[in-house]
């Protein structure tokens, strides 16, 4: 191995500055979200102030579900594409399925929060929240397949395949509520006409909300990414002088060069 | 303590631990990768 892969080099200025700032938005936009969601917006006619939790469930069922897999998706596709593979789509696409998976468990239990009042139960086999369960067992799954040994390609392989598989069950998710009689309501923004059914102070908090937590899946996803760079460099370099070490153990004094100080003592690796 | 307030609680606090978390397993390895820096194979 060449002693230069296992360097380890700190984020750049810029980087630092870029991930610093988009911390620093992420929490100030959250902030102003629910500043805005708990105190400034009426509440709803129908609703009445359950209404509230509309600023985190669906911003966060965004990331879960578009943000994150779209990422995970477009990141597997373009590592199996031999013309554009690179251990950064494989490094991204992780990166952005543990973050989406955190992001699609709240996704459920935000919308479960909700449904209680206004459904009366705590959870129930509807289409969309059963669409959804199964893509948060399909992110635990291709997780699992992450810890599977196995040699860095392969098991990027077998990464972005799960990945491709888990990302037909995103479209189902979405137009449950169309293709399905559900306790789920229709979207609210993203319809059929693109015709957003929400007005006023409601209608730009929601957006606001989208931003926020749009943002935070940015900063969570560079520090990720940043965290997989940095363990497999610590992985490679353990190994490395772990390996000399053994050689060192096995050829005595002459330990500088294994190949000759292996031959040298008349035997074979 | 209502829905409301539960649904934002949950919300809020599993994201700020996971973040905290993240946080800290980036700068436990950026200090281990400083280490190793010095520790490499001949």
């Amino acid at each position: 191995m060449n002693p230069t892969d296992t360097e380890v080099t700190p984020w750049s200025p810029t980087a630092t500055w870029v991930v610093r700032g988009l911390g620093m938005a992420a929490a100030v936009a959250v902030a102003a979200t629910v500043w805005l969601g708990l105190w400034v917006t009426p509440p709803d006619q129908a609703q009445h102030n359950l209404v509230r939790l509309v600023y985190v469930h669906p911003p966060i069922a965004w990331v879960a579900l578009y943000l994150a897999f779209g990422v995970a998706a477009a990141s597997s596709v373009l590592w199996l594409w031999p013309r554009t593979r690179s251990r950064f789509w494989d490094r991204l696409a992780v990166s952005a399925v543990e973050v989406g998976t955190v992001f699609t468990a709240l996704t459920l239990i935000t919308g479960s929060i909700w449904g209680r009042p206004t459904w009366g139960v705590w959870w129930a086999w509807d289409a969309r929240l059963t669409s959804t369960a199964l893509l948060l067992v399909l992110l635990l799954g291709y997780l699992a397949v992450r810890r599977v040994p196995a040699d860095p390609d392969s098991r990027a392989r077998r990464s972005a395949v799960v990945a491709l598989v888990a990302a037909v069950d995103v479209p189902i998710v979405h137009f449950s509520v169309d293709w399905w009689h559900t306790l789920h309501q229709g979207a609210t923004v993203l319809n059929a006409n693109l015709s957003p059914t929400i007005h006023g102070s409601m209608a730009w908090t929601l957006l606001l909300g989208f931003v926020a937590f749009t943002l935070l899946f940015a900063w969570m996803l560079a520090i990720r990414y940043r965290i997989e760079v940095l363990s497999e460099r610590l992985l490679d370099s353990e190994l490395d002088v772990a390996l000399h070490e053994r050689w060192a153990e096995g050829t005595g004094p002459v330990a500088g060069e294994p190949g000759g100080a292996l031959a040298s003592t008349g035997r074979r690796a | 303590m209502s829905y409301i307030d539960a649904g934002y609680a949950i919300a809020l606090g599993v994201l700020a631990a996971y973040g905290a978390i993240l946080w800290r397993r980036r700068q436990r390895l950026e200090r281990a990768a400083a280490r190793s820096g010095g520790r490499r194979a001949p």
